[in-house]
């Protein structure tokens, strides 16, 4: 990093908000300052690592969506406009290359007729002790649909509110509501017998 | 609290809907009593939310061991810039030119050079008493700035007047400019500039950070 590792940081003057350390990196990106880029690139590593793996359920691909997202974030940096958060706007290229992706797998990337299927199916295999809860989880959301995995994902681990999740997914407000409601419900479904022994 | 609007249509339906939001606090107000007021009167939807926290709170703890792979991201960013500086490949000729075309084509080739060397030695004929910008020590960005889209010339120059900054270099590709402050004034001159409606990102940079 330039100035031996040290991430050069506006003095906060009393009384006015300080910008977030993802804007005043990404101000000396946008002047392509490469320590800056890796910097950043180490702030959101963890946040998108966790949102692609969920959304894609293919760790072999993660991090190449990942870094082909901070590579739009790097070259295309331009077209930041501050029209939304910034995070808003890496979360929503991450997403769009992710379902990229998805597509050239042949994966269907919007579930419709995961409700009936469900019901026609087997629940997992129950009970799941203790130890196993999270890898029942786990697999409760692979068994979701991508666009299902990601409002999760995005309410519950990012704690974002659903304007901006719709921003992220480009889709109006109340399809990510009605998602939500359908996946919590498919999840329940699907976790059937561990949600009594977590309350 | 003032009066609680109703929803709109299923009340159960609704409340179940924004659920997730008012566990983890992204509710707009309004939205929050409406929802909170009707979980005060319906055991079922209560049970529901109780159920709900417990699911939000084994998704947000599932854990998610990634290391960083900066080595990889940088070995990509460098075939990038490899691949942005190769020459464009040769293109094989789609047709061939007659002889009598090359030669329109240079006898066009040297008129416009006759008349651009003829411009020229008009406009350096007489002597001027100035120096070229280019001949002045180039001024040293410590700042940089992005100015709103919509941002206008006369508003940006005032405010860079007004806080005696000035444009030293940009726009570059991304679409920000390196600006001169003086050094001790230079925290709270940015403070200023974040503060007007038409800059968008301000920063100090040294310039190290550009090369």
């Amino acid at each position: 990093m330039s100035d031996g590792g040290v991430v050069h940081r506006p003095t906060d003057v009393p009384g006015s908000a300080p910008q977030p350390e993802d804007v005043r990196l990404f101000a000396r990106v946008c002047a392509r300052d490469m320590d800056a880029f890796e910097a950043l690139y180490g702030l959101y590593h963890p946040r998108l690592a966790r949102f692609l793996s969920n959304l894609l359920h293919r760790p072999s691909l993660v991090e190449e969506v990942l870094n082909d997202t901070m590579l739009v974030v790097w070259e295309r940096s331009d077209t930041f406009r501050g029209a939304s958060k910034l995070s808003t706007w890496i979360f929503a290229i991450g997403y769009r290359k992710a379902m990229k992706a998805l597509r050239r797998l042949d994966e269907p990337v919007e579930d419709r007729g995961m409700d009936m299927r469900l019901s026609e199916e087997a629940a997992p295999d129950a009970p799941y002790g203790h130890r196993r809860t999270q890898e029942a989880l786990r697999a409760a959301l692979g068994r979701l649909s991508p666009d299902h995995r990601t409002v999760v994902d995005l309410t519950y681990f990012h704690e974002m509110g659903y304007r901006e999740i719709a921003a992220i997914m480009d889709c109006p407000v109340d399809t990510v509501k009605t998602r939500m409601f359908h996946a919590r419900r498919h999840l329940r479904r699907l976790m059937d017998g561990e949600l009594a022994d977590w309350l | 609290m003032g009066h609680v609007l109703p929803f709109n249509s299923d009340p159960h339906r609704e409340t179940r809907e924004l659920m997730p939001w008012l566990i983890t606090g992204r509710l707009e107000p309004e939205e929050r009593a409406r929802v909170e007021a009707h979980l005060a009167g319906c055991e079922e939807c209560s049970h529901e939310l109780a159920t709900e926290r417990a699911l939000a709170q084994q998704v947000a703890g599932l854990s998610n061991a990634t290391g960083t792979s900066w080595a990889t991201m940088r070995a990509r960013l460098d075939t990038a810039a490899r691949q942005h500086t190769l020459p464009p490949a040769p293109q094989p000729f789609r047709r061939r030119f007659t002889l009598k075309q090359i030669g329109t084509v240079l006898a066009a080739q040297a008129a416009l050079l006759a008349a651009a060397v003829t411009i020229t030695l008009r406009i350096e004929a007489p002597t001027a008493p100035y120096h070229a910008l280019g001949s002045t020590p180039a001024a040293t960005g410590n700042a940089i700035a992005i100015f709103r889209p919509d941002a206008r010339e006369s508003d940006i120059s005032r405010l860079l007047k007004a806080n005696d900054a000035r444009l030293v270099d940009g726009p570059t590709a991304a679409g920000a400019y390196v600006l001169c402050i003086p050094e001790d004034r230079r925290a709270k001159v940015l403070d200023r500039l974040r503060d007007s409606a038409v800059v968008m990102v301000a920063e100090p940079l040294d310039t190290a950070a550009l090369k």
